[in-house]
């Protein structure tokens, strides 16, 4: 009982805090604008928050965190617009929606599509506040058991994850992460503040920027390497008129819904886990589950609804480790760590205890944004169609200019703007080789967390390195770590694996 | 007898040995410490060796594992949006956003093969003003507008 009363105390403390008008214009301007570079296609979603991160930086921290998770919700959204309109999927998560969304979109049921992957996903974003709000404070009192050796063994799992879940070939993927953690020291050490590979650089003292990296390779990269790709960006004519799916088919998407929602919030928490994953295993399930799988792939609404509630669902729950042990599961929340450090909060379990405000203020925010995005886009679709319909070479001299501008004005120098041309050139070089850059931005934004952690708990223990297995929670971690490696390498499984990515 | 070497595999695994050297030297100068009481260089440097022998491990099989050809890479958009993006690094402190913004546009425009001059053009003046009006005179960011 306690722990519902709870509950709803601290969700009114939250709201009280999304529902100043100040926020409840943020969020919606997040949502708004997410949306808006998220339609545009070939853009994914951590595109879009990399390129928008910086104009954050100016508000307050609650209000800037509240702005880019509703910037996230309206990236994915806006993404998954593109898949069903344009069959051109922004990323991974939005791929399995470009199956039956599209393919309803051609028998000119686009309005449908459109209709339930809107509230499919507000319906998960629904249980997954809930579900977040649930469990945090279990993860945070587990999170206050944990010392220097598990939060290292927590990040090695996490790292991990993101290597199992990388799209392209697993032994690149942990290269990447190497790279990323050797990367993220560079500048000065905490511990006897000595600058380290600046290359006698002043500018490198507080290390290299994450947001020119971020946008970098997520922005000017992605940019560079589209633009050389022929298009086929064969729009769809839309009839706004039959927008609403008869109630037969949201009953019917009913369950498919519960199911993805209830997949998507399980896989989000796991390291490395969140919308992409969630949204393939729900589409499998849902193929799984049907009575008449035949017509998945030719336009079936739980096709959409399905994967649509999952990825939702677990973008949000993949927070969870964010919020309360401080360490992001993907790349995206690497993104969020970024943000919230340079507002100066540093992610783990202090932020739930010290500044309850924030922490709730953010979690309910989430809520509003889906219920904004329902209200708002559905009435928008037309003003997305007609951004579809700006041909692509006037809407990417836009795309640099805020590329550009924003790394700028994320520290006011021109040399992180030299930075991030480096690491642009550096993104096109990774993906011409078939390297994913989403570990590299985890292992980076790691890096300077592992290494404190890891000379920490070899301090404490004078140099022995069978501390990681004594401690039992750290020893389980690294069990984990050692279970999906296995998987990993086991031949079955990984044909699996790379039958699903290729779908 | 035919080459069978992997060129995408091959070029990532000399990044990493390069990347590995490069940052051990740069490294090299640290204090590494003992592993109760590390100093500032124990961590990068194992991570620059670890990244150079894996990088060696992948570059050896990289060499058997079958022939595969570097995917060809569009020079031109590459070469016009990097170039856009420096000129505004250059620009920028003197020039101010205005004309900075102007000269992006038009130069990243370019690197789409269908560009048209006059829409190019005008692009460029109607971006440059907003983006004027949004980062300076809405967002308040501290950004020189015109090079006087």
């Amino acid at each position: 009982m306690d722990l519902i009363a709870n509950l709803f105390a601290n969700l009114a403390t939250g709201f009280a805090v999304a529902l100043t008008p100040a926020n409840l214009g943020f969020c919606f301007m997040g949502a708004l604008i997410g949306t808006l570079v998220g339609v545009l296609p070939g853009i994914a979603p951590i595109t879009t928050i990399a390129i928008l991160l910086p104009f954050t930086f100016t508000l307050p921290p609650s209000s800037s965190l509240i702005m880019l998770a509703g910037i996230f919700y309206g990236a994915q959204y806006g993404g998954s617009t593109t898949a069903i309109l344009v069959n051109v999927p922004g990323e991974s998560s939005s791929i399995v929606t470009c199956l039956d969304g599209h393919q309803m979109a051609k028998q000119g049921r686009a309005g449908p599509a459109l209709a339930i992957a809107a509230i499919a996903s507000f319906v998960a974003g629904t249980i997954a506040t809930i579900v977040i709000a649930t469990a945090s404070a279990p993860m945070t009192w587990l999170a206050l058991k944990f010392n220097a050796a598990e939060y290292f063994s927590l990040m090695v799992l996490g790292l991990t994850g993101s290597v199992v879940l990388a799209h392209g070939a697993p032994e690149k993927a942990v290269a990447m992460v190497l790279v990323g953690l050797l990367l993220g020291l560079v500048g000065i050490d905490v511990n006897s503040g000595s600058p380290r590979m600046t290359m006698d650089l002043m500018d490198l003292g507080d290390g290299i920027g994450f947001v020119p990296i971020a946008i970098g390779m997520f922005g000017i990269a992605e940019l560079a390497v589209t633009l050389g790709k022929p298009q086929d960006r064969s729009l769809l004519a839309v009839k706004l008129r039959d927008l609403w799916p008869s109630w037969a088919e949201i009953r019917q998407c009913i369950p498919a819904m519960l199911r993805g929602t209830t997949l998507g919030s399980v896989l989000g928490v796991l390291p490395g886990g969140g919308a992409a994953l969630s949204s393939f295993a729900a589409y499998a399930l849902e193929k799984k589950m049907s009575k008449t799988p035949e017509h998945f792939g030719r336009g079936a609404i739980e096709g959409v609804a399905a994967p649509e509630a999952a990825n939702n669902a677990g973008a949000q729950t993949s927070f969870i480790p964010l919020l309360t042990l401080g360490i992001p599961g993907n790349a995206i929340m690497a993104l969020m760590v970024g943000a919230m450090m340079i507002q100066g909060i540093q992610p783990g379990p202090q932020v739930m205890i010290n500044q309850p405000d924030l922490f709730w203020g953010v979690i309910t925010s989430m809520w509003l944004g889906n219920a904004m995005l329902v209200v708002l886009n559905l009435p928008l679709i037309g003003v997305w169609v007609a951004l579809l319909r700006v041909p692509f070479r006037l809407l990417f001299p836009a795309i640099v200019l805020f590329c550009c501008i924003g790394t700028y004005t994320a520290n006011n120098t021109v040399f992180d703007i030299w930075v991030m041309l480096v690491f642009s050139g550096l993104g096109v070089f990774f993906y011409k080789v078939g390297a994913e850059p989403a570990p590299f931005v985890l292992g980076f934004v790691l890096g300077p967390l592992m290494e404190e952690n890891f000379r920490r708990a070899m301090y404490i223990s004078r140099g022995n390195p069978m501390t990681f297995v004594e401690r039992p929670i750290s020893a389980f971690l690294l069990l984990l770590t050692v279970a999906l490696f296995v998987v990993l390498v086991l031949p079955a499984i990984r044909a699996k694996r790379e039958e699903v990515f290729k779908e | 007898m035919t080459l069978r070497i992997n060129t995408p595999d091959l070029a990532f695994a000399v990044f990493l040995i390069a990347l590995g050297a490069f940052s051990l030297a740069l490294a090299s100068p640290l204090a590494v410490g003992t592993a109760a009481a590390m100093g500032p260089g124990y961590v990068p440097r194992g991570l620059a060796i670890l990244i150079m022998v894996y990088g060696a491990v992948l570059g050896a099989r990289a060499l058997f594992s079958g022939r595969a050809p570097m995917p060809a890479i569009e020079w031109r958009p590459l070469f016009l949006i990097f170039s856009a993006v420096a000129l505004f690094a250059v620009l920028l402190p003197f020039a101010g956003l205005a004309l900075t913004s102007f000269v992006l546009v038009i130069c990243a425009g370019f690197a789409a093969y269908d560009v048209r001059f006059r829409e190019n053009a005008i692009a460029a003046v109607v971006l440059a003003a907003f983006a004027v009006v949004l980062f300076v005179m809405a967002l308040g960011l501290p950004i020189q507008v015109w090079p006087w």
